[in-house]
């Protein structure tokens, strides 16, 4: 039995790493995945251009796939080479998340049961969304959810304007079939069009015709480096990481200077006409010439262009929610069958995940050259990874089951914060000034997170106690006892951190602003964790509380833990009031209801508690009345 | 009947101070949102009791605007706390190793109270700007406001006379010390808006910038948000030793940038001014550069620098020093950091802090971090040993 057991288990986490890590039938002969990996100065940082496209894509689409009209999927990349080299067929492909598309007022536009929409669906109502739009509150707080559609939406049409015009100026077939020439053109124009301009100033005779042109070209790339999106074209070799890269349009322009234009313009130009043509020998060439010309110039950067890549590609977090999940469902069949083997199992399934997630997060660290905590996604990401230590920790020591579990649910609803977290675009973004400090991120920032990660391990667990309590009737006074030295011992965790990273905030607070506390709500949230976690430790110490009280006072953690972590972003004051989502605050009341809905079911009278435990603190209390009485 | 000084050092009476300092925090920081940091650390952290009202801005204010909380501030609690753990600590103190971290721990919580009290009444933070090449050698407050009378008549220095604006009440009169002036006050207003008028400007002033730039006062509510300043402005009246010798509008808006507001008695004339207090320090800071570096191709910034020699009066030793994110400038009991600058990135602007508590909170913090790692350490090691003796 064992053996089936434990084969079944592998099988399964074969089973979804297939499903996950399948190579998607990409039958193009166009070499796509190096396109992918061109480079491109976002945020302050080289990235691939596949990261711009997942990134756009999030925003608009909210994932990071699209579902052509004709039933393909794309990936990024795809719909990235078809917005910028073909737009006539990117126009067509539904990208725009509307999800309550009735609530807009735009007669016409919602089709009953659809949530994606095309650009050549919205065509028809762009005055209409232009004219509503101006009409919105501007301050985005208090902003009905139709305003905030609408918003999102119009920024999204901007966003799709400027990524059409990353590569070069957009326009018909004709146009996008024959820049090369243009830019041939142009060049040729530029030193007898600035002397017909010259001339033209002085009063002398010029070639009016040819100055026409000239500035035509001149008007038209102009208006193109204020609209393209993307610094494509690095400058000239040496490589300088502090010099701002160009886009297509300032870099055409600026060849009026006479430094002649960038390579990389002429390079995407071939591409685009390449790919339209389908000439994938020649599209395939100029990207490798691309790649060897990126590796040459920037020897230090093209490794970690090369594997955010491939870090892109392999969705690692995803796979670790799929195999938290597993782990979940594996412990609550063990707590009815075969508890031995199935936990076994559930703890090696968990350490797998354990070791992608911190992949994931190592990997990040690579990527961004930072502490791995600098935002509201990687805070979410590390909370998850530090519950799931903890978790392990504790199943190593009790192997009975529901230290794996909690630490799979924590695990998996931490990543899932952080994938909607991720909808804003980049994740990784560079430090404002204020932040900019590896010493203080990697302590403060780790230990202070590490402690909410055993705030909400240890609230988890005392919902398990109740729901034990209430519901399981094997659960006796020793489980009782046990689970509660389980969440005493993670809540000491959960104070030392707090404490100790509170204590290095104050710190970092002194070095920095000449103060050591500041009453600002992200100190005052952590503050209010320490005060949780004395309450909690002195309730215990000094009896004010039994169990079901102190289980009641640790899942109020959880409450206090989640108002620090998001809801001094909520508030908007503050130093460290950076980066919020505006669904937040419907989630963190939906959650805070939950807690309070446990806090609630722990103070049953003791005559609901169908577990062993609630019975005989039932009949004790029975015994204490009579003899009262 | 149980002595009363168990009932003060009772677990249950700490359980409920925090409990309450948990709210106290909690609202403390909803209070932000509508008077911001320093008005709500005064109001909650610094008192004796606040009530809490529901904010006008947030939705439901119509129905829920009688919503009023009441709670004890930040001096009661911090007060009970310190009362209840120094009993405890009298009374239940028991030497043994094994209460070693608790007992750092509490004692570092006593020492970091302590300081916090310390700082609220001892510290002072103002702000010095300087121009690029340019000198100063005062900082000033950017809340509290002074009305000064400068005597320029000598050439080595000039003489301040110094009067709080809470002395400025209408209708009252103050000797201005070590000269003949009286001061009367006519009107004062916390925070206004001043406004070219049209026409004639019913207006108190009789003398000065008032007059001459025919200005009109709107008197504003006091605003709490961190960005913005509250314009004090003030009508004063001047009384020489026999008679009135006119009124004058004195503004902190009304500041360097315009030409200065005299008073003249005699052959002895005094420039009339309100402005932010100013904190006059013993020696000079020069600006040599300030640069502000953003990450390429954004506008987030990546860092902010001044580069400044300090020169102190009394001596030559001249201290150079850059001054950037996290790395402030110690010098003579004062922290200098980098807080902010001008828009055309010319001028810095230093956040010039005298807190002579601050090394407190350090030892506060040594203290309760040592005990919290040696109490755990100390229970982590016992939880393994049953572990492994039981397995």
């Amino acid at each position: 039995m064992k053996k089936v057991i434990y084969s079944l288990v592998a099988l399964l986490v074969l089973l979804i790493g297939w499903r996950h890590f399948k190579p998607i039938g990409d039958s193009s002969a166009f070499d796509r995945s190096a396109f992918a990996e061109l480079p491109v100065q976002v945020g302050g940082r080289i990235k691939p251009l596949d990261s711009v496209a997942r990134n756009a894509l999030l925003v608009l689409a909210s994932r990071q796939k699209v579902e052509t009209i004709d039933g393909r999927t794309l990936s990024p990349i795809e719909w990235f080479m078809d917005v910028t080299m073909r737009p006539e067929v990117a126009d067509t492909h539904p990208v725009f998340k509307i999800e309550f598309p009735d609530d807009l007022g735009i007669a016409g536009l919602a089709q009953p049961g659809e949530r994606y929409y095309a650009f050549n669906d919205l065509l028809p109502h762009l005055a209409d969304i232009q004219r509503l739009h101006q009409q919105i509150e501007p301050e985005p707080k208090k902003r009905q959810p139709y305003e905030q559609q609408l918003d999102d939406l119009s920024r999204g049409l901007t966003l799709y304007h400027k990524l059409m015009h990353a590569l070069h100026a957009p326009g018909d077939g004709d146009h996008l079939n024959t820049i090369s020439a243009q830019y041939a053109d142009y060049s040729a124009l530029i030193r007898p069009g600035l002397q017909a301009l010259r001339q033209q100033q002085k009063g002398e005779e010029y070639d009016a015709l040819l100055l026409k042109r000239f500035i035509a070209y001149g008007e038209n790339y102009l208006s193109l480096s204020q609209t393209a999106h993307l610094r494509l074209v690095p400058p000239p070799p040496p490589a300088d990481l502090l010099v701002d890269w160009k886009n297509i349009g300032l870099e055409l322009l600026d060849a009026t200077q006479g430094n002649g234009i960038s390579p990389y313009v002429h390079d995407y130009a071939k591409l685009t006409e390449a790919y339209r043509g389908g000439d994938s020998d020649r599209f395939n060439e100029t990207v490798t010439v691309m790649q060897a010309r990126f590796a040459a110039d920037y020897p230090d950067d093209i490794g970690r262009v090369h594997f955010e890549l491939s870090f892109n590609n392999a969705q690692i977090f995803p796979f670790a929610m799929q195999l938290y999940v597993l782990v979940f469902f594996i412990v609550c069949i063990a707590w009815l069958r075969w508890p031995a083997e199935l936990g076994r199992a559930a703890f090696w399934v968990l350490l797998l995940a354990f070791i992608l997630h911190s992949y994931g997060l190592v990997a990040r660290m690579y990527i961004q050259g930072r502490p791995p905590v600098t935002n509201l996604y990687s805070s979410a990401v590390f909370v998850g990874w530090g519950a799931v230590l903890l978790g392990a920790f504790l199943e190593r020591f009790f192997k009975n089951g529901i230290g794996a579990g909690m630490a799979a649910l924590v695990g998996f609803a931490t990543l899932i914060i952080a994938h909607h977290l991720a909808m804003s675009g980049d994740t990784l973004e560079m430090m404002r000034a204020v932040l900019d400090s590896n010493f203080w991120l990697a302590t403060h920032v780790i230990i202070i997170t590490f402690g909410y990660s055993a705030m909400f391990f240890a609230g988890a667990l005392a919902i398990v106690f109740i729901l034990k309590g209430l519901l399981d009737k094997s659960f006796d006074q020793d489980s009782a006892r046990s689970l509660s030295a389980m969440v005493y011992g993670i809540t000491c965790f959960a104070a030392l951190f707090s404490l100790v990273g509170t204590i290095l905030g104050g710190i970092w607070g002194d070095q920095s602003w000449g103060r050591f506390w500041g009453w600002d709500p992200k100190e005052n949230g952590a503050l209010m964790i320490v005060l949780m976690c004395a309450i909690y430790l002195h309730a215990r110490w000094g009896g004010v509380f039994q169990e079901r009280g102190l289980m009641g006072l640790a899942i109020c953690g959880n409450i206090v833990t989640a108002w620090s972590w998001f809801g001094t972003n909520l508030l908007g004051v503050g130093l460290h009031s950076y980066g919020f989502t505006d669904s937040g605050f419907k989630w963190m009341a939906l959650f805070i209801l939950t807690q309070l809905l446990f806090i609630a079911l722990g103070a049953l009278p003791w005559k609901y508690w169908r577990s062993a435990f609630g019975r005989n603190r039932y009949e004790r209390k029975r015994i204490l009345l009579a003899r009262a009485s | 009947m149980k002595p009363p000084y168990k009932a003060i050092a009772s677990l249950r009476l700490t359980v409920v101070l925090l409990s309450l300092s948990m709210v106290l925090v909690f609202f403390g920081t909803l209070a932000q949102v509508e008077t911001g940091i320093w008005k709500t650390q005064k109001d909650y952290f610094e008192s004796f009791i606040v009530v809490w009202s529901y904010p006008e801005i947030w939705a439901g204010y119509d129905k829920l605007f009688w919503l009023l909380i009441p709670m004890p501030g930040g001096y009661t609690i911090g007060g009970l706390l310190l009362l209840n753990l120094s009993v405890a600590f009298l009374t239940r103190f028991k030497a043994k190793w094994s209460k070693l971290g608790i007992h750092a721990i509490h004692i570092g919580l006593i020492t970091l109270i302590i300081s916090e009290l310390l700082t609220d009444i001892l510290a002072v933070e103002s702000k010095m700007a300087i121009d690029e090449q340019g000198r100063s050698n005062y900082s000033f407050s950017y809340q509290e406001n002074e009305l000064t009378l400068i005597d320029r008549s000598h050439p080595e220095h000039d003489i301040l006379h110094n009067i709080p604006v809470k002395l400025l009440k209408p209708g009252k009169t103050v000797e201005v010390p070590d000269s003949p002036l009286r001061i009367r006050t006519v009107a004062y207003y916390p925070n206004a808006q001043l406004m070219r008028g049209q026409g004639m400007v019913e207006s108190p002033a009789t003398q000065g910038a008032g007059v001459k730039m025919n200005i009109r006062v709107n008197p504003q509510p006091m605003d709490y948000s961190d960005n913005d300043v509250n314009a004090a402005t003030a009508y004063i009246e001047v009384l020489g030793p026999e008679e009135s010798l006119g009124t004058w509008l004195v503004s902190n808006l009304i500041d360097e940038r315009f030409p200065p507001q005299m008073v003249s008695l005699g052959d002895q004339s005094w420039e009339i001014a309100l402005r932010f207090k100013r904190y006059y320090h013993p020696f000079e800071v020069e600006l040599i550069d300030f640069t502000y570096d953003r990450y390429p191709g954004t506008e987030i910034p990546f860092n902010f620098s001044s580069e400044v020699v300090v020169y102190p009066f009394d001596s030559d030793r001249n201290t150079q020093a850059l001054i950037y994110m996290n790395h402030p400038l110690r010098h003579a009991g004062l922290t200098f950091y980098q807080a902010s600058f001008s828009e055309d990135e010319r001028t810095t602007i230093l956040q010039v802090v005298r807190n002579p508590g601050w090394l407190l909170p350090y030892i506060s913090v040594l203290l309760m971090g040592f005990g919290m790692c040696y109490q755990f350490a100390l229970h982590f090691g016992k939880f393994l040993g049953k572990r492994t003796a039981a397995s």
